[in-house]
């Protein structure tokens, strides 16, 4: 299972998440490779607590080395290996979709349970593709207004991108694109206006669109919340993404603020394992299982 | 995929057809809570004329399904003429369920058990009571079915550790709208003591 780790905003943590999330599916027996793929700057390495690593990506690409597997660095963590410079093929100006796919089926095709994406900040379309062909995409959101901005500007993107890679025609497919912009000429200021909108250009691409939405199911991770009212949030998100897109997101749990965090940061020591004990910590703990038992239901669907 | 024009009282409100006025009651101080104009949840996302329209309508939906006779007749008039009622739409109702533990998450007032404690068969109990399908948990909470049959068949000796369990335990309380915590401490206490004899 590939999952990827995005939500617009830096400074959300989603490094932090990747790397504490990996350490602990890891130590549940599943096989984790963190991949980097943060354009912004990527130091998934440095919150693993490893120096920067001289093989990535690039040098399978390059045909530097014959395997995949041969630029994989190990970690402290046993069942938990990291790959660098995967940001350098989504950023790459020819990346078509086809090198993306196979970046995919790459990975997929390496030793390992699953893979743990930190996708960084921004929505370039690079990352939307990648969150999108995921198994599944998780937002990493703190509880204040920037985060919360960038995140839904993140969902609309990834959401309109996924509905016209669904569609065939290309009027149907111009009206999404033009359905973007809040100002258009259509007054269509939102996806259920698009909806009937395509309804009357053609009934076959509304359908093709309402199947898409069905299926596509974001997960939900609020970071340093500080409060009750800040843990309920994610569930106020989740109904304003359902009356908004229609879209059902899975609020997967919460990471408290604490200061433990920082410190594990700046010692370089993944916070599960510096601090196991740590509010923190177990907030992340208990994300893992969710993932891991889902995991284990993606097995037991496929056997 | 509905405008808010298009849905029922209850899907506006995220309830199922069956809701109790606590769920009701808690589900629209959700709704209030999270389309409230100064609300973080809907910042960038709706503008200010379709905040004020979900307003009216949560306003709208919950005068109705509050006052259990203006709820009969809205039913009456919106589902008995399409021959559908509760009990007639199993799975609707199931999928409706699971959706209805969201707005009643982490504040454990919905749904109060007639039982002492929170063993694993009175969860299966309480589950099998609100019409909420194991694999309904399962796919909303990604816990598999076989953790669920042993947290409610109380097989202690297959349960993971107890850091894990924990969270499973607050999963499986927030999808039936439970006291989280509660849960977790009953239903732990009952283990231990059950172990030791």
């Amino acid at each position: 299972m590939i999952w990827t780790i995005g939500g617009g905003k830096g400074g959300s943590g989603k490094s932090f998440i990747t790397a504490n999330l990996g350490i602990c599916l890891s130590r549940l027996g599943i096989r984790v490779i963190l991949i980097d793929a943060d354009l912004g700057g990527a130091n998934l390495h440095t919150v693993l607590g490893i120096s920067p690593p001289s093989l990535s990506l690039s040098d399978f690409i390059k045909k530097r080395v014959p395997h995949l597997q041969d630029v994989l660095i190990p970690t402290q963590t046993p069942n938990l290996e990291l790959l660098t410079g995967a940001q350098d093929l989504l950023n790459a100006a020819d990346a078509k979709s086809v090198q993306k796919q196979k970046l995919v089926r790459s990975i997929q095709s390496l030793n390992s349970d699953t893979a743990l994406v930190d996708l960084g900040a921004g929505n370039a379309l690079s990352i939307l593709d990648f969150f999108l062909m995921s198994d599944g995409g998780i937002l990493v959101v703190t509880p204040e207004p920037t985060s919360i901005e960038n995140a839904y500007r993140f969902l609309k993107s990834a959401f309109y991108r996924k509905l016209k890679q669904a569609v065939s025609s290309s009027s149907v497919k111009t009206l999404i694109s033009d359905a973007m912009d809040r100002k258009n000429d259509m007054g269509i200021q939102n996806p259920h206006d698009l909806m009937r909108a395509v309804r009357k250009l053609d009934e076959g691409d509304a359908q093709k669109i309402v199947d898409e939405v069905e299926t596509f199911h974001p997960n939900l991770i609020l970071n340093q919340v500080r409060s009750k009212k800040d843990i309920e949030m994610g569930f106020s998100i989740r109904s304003a993404c359902l009356k908004y897109f229609g879209v059902h997101v899975h609020y997967l749990g919460y990471v408290v603020y604490d200061q433990d965090v920082s410190h594990s940061i700046r010692r370089r020591r993944p916070l599960v394992l510096e601090n196991p004990r740590s509010r923190a910590a177990q907030c992340v703990m208990e994300i893992a299982s969710k993932l891991a038992n889902s995991h284990k239901i993606a097995g037991e669907l496929e056997t | 995929m509905k405008g808010i024009k298009d849905q029922t009282y209850y899907e506006i409100l995220e309830v199922s057809r069956t809701a109790t006025s606590k769920e009701i009651q808690r589900a629209y101080e959700h709704a209030k809570e999270t389309f409230h104009a100064d609300s973080l949840a809907v910042y960038s996302l709706f503008s200010e004329k379709e905040v004020k329209e979900l307003q009216e309508a949560i306003e709208e939906a919950y005068r109705t399904l509050a006052d259990e006779g203006l709820r009969r007749s809205y039913d009456q008039s919106c589902f008995q003429t399409a021959g559908e009622g509760p009990t007639n739409e199993p799975s609707r109702t199931r999928e409706i369920s699971g959706e209805k533990k969201s707005p009643l998450s982490f504040t454990g007032l919905s749904f109060h058990a007639e039982v002492e404690l929170y063993r694993g068969k009175a969860l299966k109990q309480i589950r099998e009571r609100m019409g909420v399908e194991l694999q309904t948990i399962s796919r909303e909470m990604k816990i598999t079915i076989k953790t669920l049959e042993w947290i409610e068949g109380e097989t202690f000796e297959k349960l993971p550790p107890l850091v894990y369990l924990k969270g499973f335990l607050r999963s499986y309380a927030q999808s039936l709208g439970l006291n989280s915590q509660q849960v977790i401490d009953e239903y732990i206490r009952f283990m231990e003591e059950s172990k030791k004899k």
